[in-house]
């Protein structure tokens, strides 16, 4: 029988909360059911000595312990410190609501566990159940911030003693969530616990300086430094530019100049910049697309206004708010009449209805997907498809961000249902989809054995359900098509593929929506949708 | 005996209408906050999917429709039904519905219990056998609120506490009180139901309660009867301290929190409140937070120094 994890295990000193059994996790079909390596490396003793692994034996943060007593106690003073501000309004008006709503109405009746793909493909370990993060954060609040008399803590069973350990696992615990949402879709008590994870990554962040380092420090404050979090700064992007215009009339056959800061265009464009060196492809194929349709768009150059990207959203309000009202800003100076995020998820659901209550006044310009602009394009008959070229099994990831967080549900698929006459849904899908498992910043964390975790577990729904998706031609005989129309998924498709070896045993790609359409132009002479690019 | 249980009642039931009340008033008076909305959202169109505004270009210059009844009915059927407890654990659905209509169908009966004897103190004759239609709509009515009220709170208490133990993850996550939650309410219910079964089984006892208290009359009532009634006054004065407010909150919450999908338009009242908000200061400590500035300081500045 399964050994059950009690809160009181994450204040033990030492030892590890949960030991991972990858024979436990949830089996996915022939041949992925033998793994010929190690589904999660081991840490070395060296990495254990710097960082607390004692969660799981995976690092996402890696704290490194305290050298004295004193610092341990600093460290808990601090953090405690914080979590008063979360129950302030100055503080945290942004999310005191819907947190005080979770910590005071759950009542623990585990409805939302069944829902969670990291549990419930772990094999069901209790330390990923949804509920287990906020029982944590709710006893330290009790006990730490509103100081309940030790009886009722008793009464309540909210009594906990801290230690420095606690909030390192807390801190891992964090960042073993993806803040996918699907626990609080079927709450009927209103509850969000995946908020009560978000707000604990702010603590960390906005009290400590504490996140993972892809996140913060190569992310958003990089995003701030230099324009992107992938470092390109606005001259690099000059060039990246260049070569996707050479790219384009290679295979377009002509010339097309991509429109940069052009005042007063129509539409401000802004893509995760992450895809300019990843996934050229997605850029070029926006600009054939709108360039066909005669839409009057621009990219900007502006520090952050070329990359979509907002990783505020997963951690940190203060950098968040910087990176949305510089977005604006780069519209505002450019006088467009409207922003259009390009395929990312999260920046969908960031610069669209995050920014919303953030931006105000004369930077609250309209802001909205591209997803239904392309639809319009498509059905609108203004390029010519042909959806033959796109016949081969498609199939349709849905970025939680965009969907279950936005509602846009349908305008993708119409899309595929046209020019993919072999496009087939995954189950569940739309707003009950899984998440591909790198949500909330994991497909860009990339640090010591994470990946393999990300791989492994979080993202193990998703790739069962694109084997199931696929299941009438299994083999490598037929290639096949996951559609991704978002960065983050992307990037997590790519390393979940690789890691299982999709390619080889079953001839399974990703790409986003853009080169679905592209592919299906009558305009180009050769398929655009390369197979080699896996 | 008589005097005391009026006494009790008023202060019952003026205490959980307070204390309701603030709770609510201040989930109320909480700011407003980004937005988190959360899909299907109910009051939108396309709701049967889970398709928002955001599916059609420029939404901002398209009509929003709204369906608020269907939203409202949407989240009450579930005070009723629990479908996903249906869906997702049959077990404890089975024994947690029946718990939960116990709370709902007690305080309906209380409340018709009220309304009996106001009518009966204008003159109405409460009975079977009324030569009043209404006199007999009442009294059948009684029964079935009362009736299913103490089996349904009595059933659901007693398998509550064996489900918990029986399932790991509750298990795991239950605490003291709920287990006393059971057995109070257990007491509660079961003494409805013995005194229902055994000794009152027209309920006639519960309208000369409600006619004493209406008239500021000390009735005459069997010490059973008594003793439920005690029970209840306790249990209305107890619930306010369990998480019984979220037969309300949990709406509130789908309105104001996960259904929330109303946008913050230029020249907006909320766009107002908004920006009073964001000048508020802050106090995080992280070193990429400026001191003593407010939310928008903040966010104007980039929070790192130049790379040297
Ligand atoms: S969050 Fe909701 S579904 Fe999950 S345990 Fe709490 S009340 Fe139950
Ligand atoms: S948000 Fe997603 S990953 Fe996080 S607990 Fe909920 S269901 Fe699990």
């Amino acid at each position: 029988m399964k050994k059950t994890v009690h809160v009181a295990e994450f204040t033990r000193l030492g030892g590890q909360v949960t030991e991972l059994d990858p024979a436990e996790f949830i089996a996915l079909p022939p041949p992925y059911d033998k793994m010929e390596k190690p589904p999660i490396r081991t840490l070395t003793d060296d990495q254990r000595k710097r960082m607390d692994t004692t969660l799981d034996g995976i690092v996402a943060v890696g704290l490194q312990p305290p050298a004295t007593p004193e610092e341990e106690k600093a460290f808990i003073e601090k953090f405690l410190a914080g979590l008063e501000k979360l129950f302030s309004v100055e503080d945290n008006w942004t999310f005191l609501q819907p947190l005080m709503h979770t910590l005071e109405y759950c009542v623990k009746c585990q409805i939302c566990s069944d829902a969670c793909p990291v549990y419930v493909s772990s094999g069901r370990q209790d330390i990923y159940r949804p509920t287990m993060r906020p029982e944590l954060f709710r006893r330290i609040v009790s006990t730490y911030v509103k100081k309940e008399h030790p009886l009722l803590r008793k009464i309540k069973g909210s009594d906990i003693e801290l230690n420095w350990q606690t909030l390192a696992r807390l801190a891992e615990l964090a960042y073993r969530c993806t803040l996918c949402r699907r626990c609080a879709q079927v709450c009927l008590l209103g509850c969000d616990n995946a908020l009560v994870s978000r707000e604990i990554r702010k603590v960390f962040s906005q009290q400590m300086g504490i996140a993972p380092k892809e996140i913060h420090e190569k992310g958003s404050v990089q995003q701030l430094r230099v324009g992107s979090s992938t470092g390109m700064t606005p001259a690099a992007l000059k060039d990246i530019l260049e070569f996707t215009e050479e790219e384009i009339e290679a295979k377009l056959g002509r010339k097309i100049k991509i429109p940069v800061d052009k005042k007063g265009a129509e539409i401000l464009l802004i893509h995760n910049a992450g895809e300019f060196i990843a996934w050229p492809e997605n850029l070029e194929a926006f600009v054939i697309i709108l360039d066909a349709a005669g839409v009057d768009w621009t990219l900007s150059s502006e520090i952050a206004g070329y990359d979509s990207i907002n990783y505020g959203v997963w951690y940190d309000d203060v950098q968040f708010a910087r990176v949305a009202i510089r977005q604006s800003q780069a519209a505002k100076s450019l006088g467009v009449r409207k922003i259009s995020f390009g395929e990312c998820g999260h920046a969908h659901k960031a610069g669209i209805v995050i920014a919303d209550r953030v931006v105000a006044g004369d930077l609250n310009i309209p802001r909205e997907s591209s997803l239904p602009l392309l639809e319009e394009i498509v059905m609108s008959g203004r390029i010519k498809l042909d959806p033959s070229r796109n016949d081969f099994p498609v199939t349709l990831h849905d970025p939680c961000n965009m969907v279950r967080l936005m509602g846009i549900v349908e305008p993708q698929r119409r899309i595929l249902k046209k020019i993919c006459p072999q496009f087939r849904e995954m189950t569940p899908h739309g707003v009950e989809n899984y998440c591909c498992g790198g949500g909330s910043g994991f497909a860009i964390t990339q640090s010591t054995n994470f990946p393999d975790w990300r791989n492994s577990v979080s993202g193990r729904m998703k790739m069962k359900q694109v084997l199931d998706a696929f299941q009438d031609a299994p083999g490598p005989e037929v290639k096949k098509y996951v559609c991704a129309p978002c960065s983050n998924c992307k990037g997590q498709f790519r390393d979940m593929l690789d890691y299982y070896g999709a390619w080889e045993k079953s001839s399974i790609y990703y790409g986003g929506l853009v080169e679905l359409i592209v592919n299906a132009m009558v305009d180009l002479k050769q398929p655009f949708i390369q197979w080699e690019w896996h | 005996m008589g005097t005391l249980i009026v006494v009790l009642t008023y202060i019952a039931y003026v205490f959980i209408v307070v204390v309701y009340s603030v709770k609510i008033v201040a989930w109320l008076r909480m700011p407003p906050h980004i937005r988190w909305d959360l899909y299907p959202v109910i009051h939108e169109e396309h709701y049967r999917y889970g398709g928002s505004y955001y599916e059609q270009p420029e939404w901002w210059t398209k009509p929003r429709p709204r369906n608020t009844w269907r939203s409202l009915l949407y989240s009450l059927k579930d005070n009723f039904y629990m479908g996903e407890y249906y869906e997702r654990n049959r077990l404890y659905w089975l024994f947690l519905l029946p718990w939960h209509l116990g709370f709902i169908f007690i305080i309906t009966f209380h409340v018709l219990c009220f309304f009996a004897a106001a009518a009966m103190v204008a003159g109405l004759d409460i009975a079977a056998g009324s030569a009043q239609l209404a006199g007999k709509g009442f009294y059948y009515l009684l029964l079935i609120t009362g009736g299913i009220a103490f089996v349904t709170g009595t059933f659901g208490s007693m398998g509550m506490p064996i489900v918990r133990l029986a399932d790991r993850g509750l298990r795991n996550f239950s605490m003291p009180m709920n287990y006393f939650n059971y057995l109070f309410f257990l007491v509660v219910y079961g003494s409805g139901l013995l005194a229902w079964l055994f000794l009152d089984p027209t309920l006639d006892e519960y309208r000369t309660y409600w006619v004493g208290l209406i008239t500021l009359t000390p009735p005459e009532l069997h010490p059973v009867t008594i003793l439920h009634i005690v029970l209840f006054d306790l249990f209305l004065i107890y619930l306010p301290f369990t998480r019984s407010t979220h037969y309300i909150t949990r709406i509130l919450a789908y309105f104001f929190i996960r259904w929330d999908d109303e946008p913050n338009l230029r020249g907006s009242a909320l766009e107002k409140r908004i920006l009073g908000l964001l000048q508020q200061k802050i106090s995080w400590e992280g070193k990429h937070i400026p001191k003593g500035k407010s939310w928008v300081e903040a966010a104007i500045e980039s929070g790192l120094p130049e790379k040297k």
